[in-house]
Parts: C-alpha cells; structure tokens; sequence
C-alpha cells in the first residue's frame, strides 16, 4: 500500500498561487478582449456588406472547429515566423486565448440577439426609432442582459482552457503544478491539489451563473 | 514576409497524420459511447428521488465540468495507476478521461431534455399504468434523446478536438503526429495549418448538420 501525504502540495503552496495568478490574470486579460472582438465579430456576422459577413463567419467556425491546442501552437510557432519576429510568450498567449474567446463570445452575442422578438424591431419603425437610437438603446440593453449568463460561462471555459498554455512552457497553475509533480514524483498529490484549485475557481463561478439567469429570467419575464 | 511555403514534407508525410487522424477518431467514438449512454444514467441518477443516487451523480458532473480537461486526462494518466495499482494500455486512460468528461457534459443535456418532457406526458404514463424501465425507455429516452440531439453532437464533436490534449501524454493521435512532424521537418507553419485543417474538415460538416437540426427545431416550435 502507498503513501500518500495530503499535507505536500502545503509545503508548494507559495508557487502554486503564482502559478494560479498566471492563470486568473491570463483569463481576465483574454476574456476583456475577446467579449470586445466577440461583440465585434457578432456585428459582423450581420453586416450588409458580403465579404465581411463571410470572412467573421470563417474565424468563428475555423475558431470552434479545431482544438484550441493547435490554435495555441499556431500562434506560438508559426505567427512568429510570418511575422519576423517574436511577440513574446505573454503576447502570443493572450493572441491566443483572445482569438478563441472572441470566437465563442460571438456565438454568445448572436443568440443573445436573436432571441430580440421581430415585434421589437416593428414597434421600434412605428415609432421612429432606427439606426444608432435603435441599436444602442434597445437592442444593445437587452441582448448584454441576456448575454450575462452565458458569458459568465464563456468565462469558466476561458479559465479552463487556459491551462493549455502550460503545453507552450508559461508557469501557470497547470504547468508549476505538474513540474512539483514530476520533482517530487508524487503526483497523486501535487494534481490532485491541482485540480481542487480549478474546481474551487470555476464552481463557485458556475453557481454564480445559474443564480444570475434565474434573476435575469425573472426580469425579462415580467 | 520571406517565408517560403513547402508543403512537400507533409505530403510526403500524410500516412502518418492519417495514423494520428485515426487514433484520434478511435478515442472520438469510444468516448462518445461512454459518453452518450452513461450521461443517460448520470441524468437519470440526478433525478432520483434518495440522495445516495443524486449526491455521485452530481459530484461527478460537477467534478468533471469544474476542472480543465487537459488536468483530468494528465490525472487519469499519472494517478489513477497508482491509486488503483492498474497499469493499462495509454489508450485506455485517454478513452475514461474523454469519457467521462463527455458523460458529465452529456449528462447536462440529457437533464435539460428531460425537463422539457411535458407533465402531461407522466400523467398519462400512469393513467396507462406505465412506470419504471417501460417509462423510461419507451416514453422518456426517445423524448429526451430527441431533444438533446443537437447538444449531444455539438459535445461529442467537442470532445473530437479535446481528444488532442492526449498528445501531450504521448498518445500518438493526429495532434502528436503533427507535432513530432513539424518538429522533425522545421516546417510549423505547413504541417500546423494541415493537422488544424484536418481537424476542421472533420468538425465543420458535423457541426452545419447540428445548426439545421437546431432550425428545425426553431421551426417546428414557432
């Protein structure tokens, strides 16, 4: 029978919150940005114009439809080499995990719209209001309102997938935790404490989710 | 930009990313069975009427929905040998980590499924003294599977491209294949771009039939 020594992973406890802080920063940073280039693309998506309305519609599916891996050693291996030179391993990260958070918000911000009942829009003509009026003081409230929740969501799956960032060698909670693992050769320990750290983020998160759409419901129904 | 494009080496490498592709359609299929069926149980088991059913269930979901994949198949890798002194073939870690991951996703949509079985439908069941396993297999599973159909395949899709975190355990799937390539031929930025395009090629059809199924649904509800 093994040892285990559920008091180890204590002893790393100081590395571990540097690592946790990469991640939380990372996420925070990337979320800022894709919510902003998701409302963008969400825009573009709807656009008049053709070429624009395809080339948003052809990030957001090569975006969603390839592993957020590759997306990630794409970035680091090969933008540098089309660029000439390096961003840095910050800046390709956040590229990264923006261009993904861009990809998924969007889809977020499109439902949120699509859910605006038609009668909206035919009240809004009825009544003389178009154009910016139109997009900023009806549309924008409702469709934020109802883009709450799933955000929050967009939100925790940011924060796990940044732990892939640790596959590109950035210290974060992932990566410094497997390396005290393979140190220490006790793994059962180190990832196990690993992993409660995510689980004590994102849980707490989530039932933030579930209890800001059951207020929204609420209001939207009333 | 002076880079110049080769795509010699790829080509001339294809059989091997077609081994990966392989690999990671095995680890796609198996985990969607495990997925697909114990996600139904996990749904059911969230439903029941004592604790000792609901509490598992519910830790399980929310284990495997809190923590990032790549933590959870690393987990399967390292520990679970050790906990359970059970050396298997690689293959079978990534295939349970997959698995399970997908069967707590699963197990969401399967529940919200459920739920939007109508009352009226239970009501019947017992004024035609239906109960138990006739119930559910007659009555609930064709609802609820119908009406999950577009989250089960837009999750199992997903986990087609989380089934690329297992290269960084050294399962030779598409993504490790790809890896070991551009390394081997200095060529990053062809060998990338085919593996992410493959990727791509194999979700985008799947996820075009999941948004007209979903236009159909909107359809048949308005």
């Amino acid at each position: 029978m093994m040892h285990f020594d559920p008091t180890l992973p204590l002893k790393y406890w100081d590395a571990l919150l540097i690592g946790l802080w990469m991640s939380l920063r990372l996420t925070l940073i990337c979320l800022v940005l894709g919510v902003a280039l998701g409302f963008l693309t969400s825009q573009a998506r709807r656009a008049r114009f053709a070429p624009l309305r395809a080339l948003a519609g052809l990030y957001v599916e090569l975006f969603r439809g390839t592993p957020v891996l590759i997306q990630l050693f794409w970035i680091f291996y090969c933008l540098p080499l089309l660029l000439g030179f390096e961003p840095g391993n910050f800046a390709s990260a956040v590229i990264a995990l923006s261009l993904y958070a861009g990809a998924i918000t969007s889809e977020t911000f499109r439902a949120s719209l699509k859910s605006i009942p038609r009668e909206q829009y035919d009240t809004c003509r009825a009544l003389g209001i178009t154009g910016m009026s139109l997009a900023l003081w009806v549309v924008a409230p409702q469709a934020l309102l109802r883009a709450i929740p799933t955000l929050l969501s967009n939100a925790v799956a940011l924060f796990k997938e940044s732990a892939l960032i640790s596959a590109v060698g950035m210290a974060d909670l992932m990566f410094i935790g497997s390396s005290i693992s393979n140190r220490t050769g006790r793994p059962v320990e180190m990832l196990t404490a690993v992993a409660i750290i995510y689980f004590g983020v994102a849980f707490p998160l989530t039932r933030v989710v579930g209890r800001v759409e059951a207020r929204i419901l609420r209001r939207l129904a009333v | 930009m002076n880079y110049d494009l080769q795509f010699f080496y790829v080509w001339q490498n294809l059989d091997k990313l077609g081994q990966g592709l392989l690999i990671s359609l095995e680890l796609t299929v198996l985990a969607n069975l495990i997925g697909l069926s114990l996600g139904f149980v996990i749904a059911l088991m969230l439903r029941a009427r004592t604790v000792a059913l609901r509490a598992p269930a519910s830790a399980l979901v929310e284990v495997f929905r809190c923590t990032p994949v790549l933590i959870q198949v690393v987990w399967f890798f390292y520990c679970v040998p050790i906990l359970f002194n059970l050396f298997v073939d690689p293959m079978v870690m990534g295939v349970l980590a997959l698995g399970l991951n997908l069967a707590a996703f699963n197990a969401e949509g399967y529940r919200a499924a459920i739920q939007s079985v109508p009352r009226e439908q239970y009501d019947a069941c017992s004024a035609l003294g239906l109960s138990g396993w006739t119930r559910v297999r007659h009555v609930i599973l064709p609802h609820a599977l119908r009406a999950a159909l577009p989250v089960l395949m837009t999750n199992g899709i997903t986990i087609f491209q989380q089934s690329a975190l297992v290269a960084l355990v050294a399962i030779p799937d598409l993504m490790y294949e790809g890896k070991m390539l551009a390394t081997e031929t200095y060529r990053p930025i062809e060998t990338y771009t085919v593996v992410a395009l493959i990727y791509f090629a194999i979700s985008a059809p799947i996820s075009l039939i999941v948004q007209r199924i979903e236009a159909r649904f909107d359809r048949v509800q308005a």
